[in-house]
């Protein structure tokens, strides 16, 4: 079994410091929350995306993050998988055998123009039959979201509201990019249109951070009851039904078994909210909602930070922000700090239980891991 | 058009184009769709770098088996809708066709869309790569050896049994040692077809507008199809349908062609030569510093087909966000095509929806950064050694030098510049000409070892105001002296 002994991140947003010095700051206040020195840690596994997008053309990160860092006995290794980078880097933690380690996702997205980091993200979907006819990282995701609205019946009106909520929360969350900035019903319906039906509040805002997550076999307050990561088919057109994501499904069933939990016991969720349309789909193919029923959820108020199932109350990726590879350990750390009551106004009531849900592509590399606070 | 490779069993798809089912080591199936119903569009208001007109459609297509594709659009559809792609309805048609992994069925698809081109068992057919000097498939500079093998493919499957492969190198380059380093002579060989040696062949004149063009008999002869290699050309903007024709005639017309401007001969040759189909290969295509090995892949994966090839040259240019070449207006008036896209009529992907800018040519790049080429239209064996010279002191640190080079230079195109260097016959007489001073003249006919060092040593040496008889016959000693060495 693996626990959770300390979590550290930046302030996602836009950052004028290096990737490696964004990792510094996490790692430093994740040592800190742990009570422990760098020098206990076993190994490192880093989640990073190429260096295209930050301009600092440092690909073999880890040799940088051991230059500054200064320790040579700790195997460092990089792990990319777009935005479920930082989820799949946890999973090979929980799969080795050290004793502790340090897992860290960061990433820049704020240093190119905005056409070139649309490009590079492109880059995370089939180069012949995807980005070849124009499907950037909205336009898969406004195709799947036409699917969805024609399945299920939901409209631009419930991914206004999800967009809503995850704005209200990021409020007051001192982390997030949307901290204190009150965003309307108004100003999302109003938001121009990137690609119908996905307005811009309807997509997550690319940031600056670093997060990182000390995990122990020594136990603490919080353990990690299921790990789970399953990798789908690229091209999200070649699923079956676009409408649902196999890899969660696969990778959801798996984490409550290790946990030997149902959604029901689920106290509240962090989940990969890339795109509005995504967070409604993510409630169903996690086991919150029957196929379609995604809609009521939000419409009913059961996911906002007062519901009964509060869904991404760090705000998410939508109004926390999404800095590709630190994404996946940012979610962990929001569930910790929940955990252990230290959320400040947006702590909610009841944090046993936490699922956190990272995904890389449009479905293609799904992470979930469960947490469960312990006590002690 | 869809393509699915499914197992023998039926139980599982790939979009990729393997052999055998990992899980039952059973055999592929294709499956072909040609039909597809739209199922989703979304119009999309951000711009990116492959990408840069906006707004642009994105249509989700499903054909009759569930199989999906996106496809992009600059036209609305409504969900419902079919897709299909209509055949072309004019002659001068250009097929524009994005390649999904399959050369051969894109291949055979866009030849089907032609409009009144017939291919009959009794045809006797030459096909025309782009061979230009020995380069990897990769480096796109020659015809890709796949789409030849596709093609051949084709036609033998129409049971036409008379196939010849024919090509001459650009001049100074071996033409057998190009067509075997760009694996063209393996793809003849595995279809038992004979390469020709353009270079080698019999010569018949034909006459246009009191310009003698000897055009090699096979390409009078026979049924030809023209496969070039979409490019840029720091000389011409680009090489594609018509540039790739360059090549049909001897060497002396060549030298005549550029020497009486390129722009203006090359249509003149197309005029007299008999329709022929070009295939233009852009399944990689290059761009930069084209149309020789200086330049850069694009990796456009597509095919440009057209019986007319003004209308495609000036389809790519215009897919290519590049100028229009100035020989295509001239060959419009001539009346060889046509090079208004506006009236062209393009089938299969749109032109506006595959708009993407190819990084121009600059014409006085050469191997060398200290090294600048002064061009004057210099024909393909000066073109080509000059590049050659510049590529062998590549890595040597220099003064700048201005190499000259073919007829049709300019008192403006020399002023300001320095340390100029004329090669070849042309440059030397038109800086004569011009009353223009150079500080070496390099004559075609010194030995190339010769060349290289005397430009190494104005390259070196800032202070070099002209080449005395000394640099000369020390040049020639060590070029000597290295020849011989060789020979050892």
């Amino acid at each position: 079994m693996h626990y959770i002994k300390g979590v550290g991140m930046t302030r996602f947003g836009v950052h004028v410091k290096t990737t490696q010095e964004l990792c510094y700051d996490a790692i430093m206040e994740a040592l800190d929350d742990a009570d422990m020195p760098l020098s206990e840690i076993d190994e490192i596994i880093i989640a990073k995306g190429d260096s295209a997008n930050d301009g600092e053309r440092q690909r073999l990160f880890q040799g940088v993050m051991s230059s500054i860092l200064q320790d040579e006995n700790i195997p460092i290794i990089r792990v990319t998988a777009a935005c479920s980078g930082g989820g799949a880097a946890l999973w090979n933690i929980i799969n080795s055998q050290a004793k502790n380690s340090l897992v860290v996702g960061v990433d820049k997205l704020t240093s190119a123009p905005t056409k070139y980091v649309t490009d590079n993200l492109m880059m995370a979907s089939e180069r012949i039959y995807e980005q070849a006819e124009g499907l950037s990282f909205p336009v898969q995701n406004a195709l799947i979201a036409q699917q969805y609205m024609i399945m299920s019946g939901a409209t631009i009106k419930d991914f206004a509201l999800v967009a809503l909520k995850n704005h209200e929360n990021a409020f007051d969350n001192p982390k997030a990019r949307f901290y204190k900035k009150k965003i309307t019903l108004e100003m999302i319906k109003k938001s121009p249109v990137v690609a119908s039906p996905l307005r811009l509040f309807d997509c997550s805002i690319s940031v600056d951070g670093a997060a990182a997550a000390i995990i122990s076999k020594d136990k603490t307050d919080i353990e990690i009851a299921g790990s789970s990561l399953y990798v789908d088919r690229l091209p999200a057109f070649e699923s079956e039904d676009m409408t649902s994501w196999q890899g969660t499904i696969l990778a959801v069933k798996s984490a409550y078994n290790q946990a030997g939990i149902t959604p029901k016991d689920v106290d509240f969720v962090e989940l990969h909210d890339a795109f509005t349309p995504v967070e409604l789909m993510a409630y169903e193919d996690l086991g919150f909602a029957k196929k379609g029923g995604g809609k009521k959820l939000i419409r009913n108020g059961i996911t906002k930070i007062n519901g009964t199932l509060p869904v991404n109350a760090s705000g998410g990726l939508k109004a926390k922000g999404h800095p590709v590879s630190a994404t996946g350990v940012s979610q962990i750390y929001e569930i910790v700090k929940q955990m252990r009551g230290q959320a400040e106004k947006r702590q909610l009531d009841k944090t046993r239980v936490g699922l956190v849900h990272n995904v890389g592509g449009v479905g293609s590399t799904v992470t979930v891991h469960i947490l469960r606070h312990i006590g002690g | 058009m869809i393509i699915r490779w499914v197992s023998e069993d039926g139980k599982r798809k790939w979009i990729y184009p393997i052999k055998r089912d990992i899980y039952t080591k059973g055999k592929i199936v294709k499956q072909v769709s040609k039909k597809a119903k739209v199922i989703g569009i979304t119009k999309v208001n951000i711009p990116s770098p492959m990408h840069p007109i906006i707004p642009y459609y994105v249509l989700l297509l499903e054909d009759e088996h569930s199989n999906r594709i996106p496809k992009k659009t600059m036209r609305e559809y409504k969900i419902g809708e079919d897709y299909e792609i209509s055949l072309a309805t004019t002659d001068g048609a250009v097929i524009i066709t994005k390649i999904k992994y399959d050369v051969y069925e894109y291949l055979k698809e866009s030849i089907e869309l032609l409009h009144n081109y017939g291919i009959s068992p009794e045809d006797k057919i030459l096909i025309k790569p782009s061979i230009i000097e020995p380069a990897y498939q990769y480096q796109s500079v020659t015809t890709n050896p796949e789409l030849l093998d596709a093609l051949i493919t084709y036609l033998k499957e129409k049971g036409i049994k008379d196939i010849v492969v024919a090509e001459q190198a650009m001049l100074g380059n071996d033409t057998m040692a190009s067509a075997k380093k760009a694996g063209i002579l393996d793809v003849c060989k595995k279809h038992e077809i004979s390469f020709i040696d353009l270079a080698k062949s019999e010569y018949i004149e034909k006459t246009y507008d009191n310009f003698n063009f000897r055009i090699a008999r096979e390409i009078l002869e026979r049924k030809v199809i023209n496969l070039p290699v979409m490019k840029t050309n720091s000389q011409i903007v680009i090489s594609g349908a018509m540039e790739n024709m360059l090549r049909i005639v001897d060497e002396e017309t060549q030298k005549k062609m550029f020497k009486n401007d390129i722009e203006k001969t090359l249509p003149k040759l197309i005029k007299v030569v008999p329709e022929f189909l070009s295939i233009g290969d852009a399944t990689i295509g290059l761009q930069a510093q084209g149309p020789t090995l200086l330049g850069e892949p694009a990796f456009l994966n597509m095919l440009f087909l057209s019986k007319d090839p003004v209308a495609l040259d000036a389809v790519f240019t215009e897919a290519s966000m590049l100028k229009k070449p100035h020989y295509l207006k001239i060959a419009d008036v001539l009346g060889v095509g046509n090079c208004d896209t506006e009236k062209i009529e393009v089938i299969g992907d749109e032109l506006e929806a595959i708009k993407c800018p190819l990084k121009a040519a600059e014409n006085n790049a050469s191997a060398h950064t200290n090294m600048k080429l002064i061009d004057g239209k210099a024909n393909p064996y000066i073109f080509n050694i000059a590049l050659k010279m510049t590529a062998k002191l590549v890595g040597l640190l220099g003064e700048e030098v201005n190499l000259v080079i073919g007829s049709f230079i300019t008192k403006e195109m020399l002023q300001k510049k320095s340390r100029l260097v004329a090669y070849g016959k042309d440059a030397i007489e038109q800086m004569e000409k011009l009353g223009v001073k150079a500080i070496a003249e390099i004559p075609e006919e010194m030995g190339d070892i010769e060349k290289v060092i005397l430009l190494k040593s104005i390259l070196q040496n800032p202070n070099k105001e002209n080449i005395t008889v000394a640099d000369n016959l020390k040049s020639k000693i060590i070029g000597l002296g290295m020849k011989v060495r060789k020979k050892f």
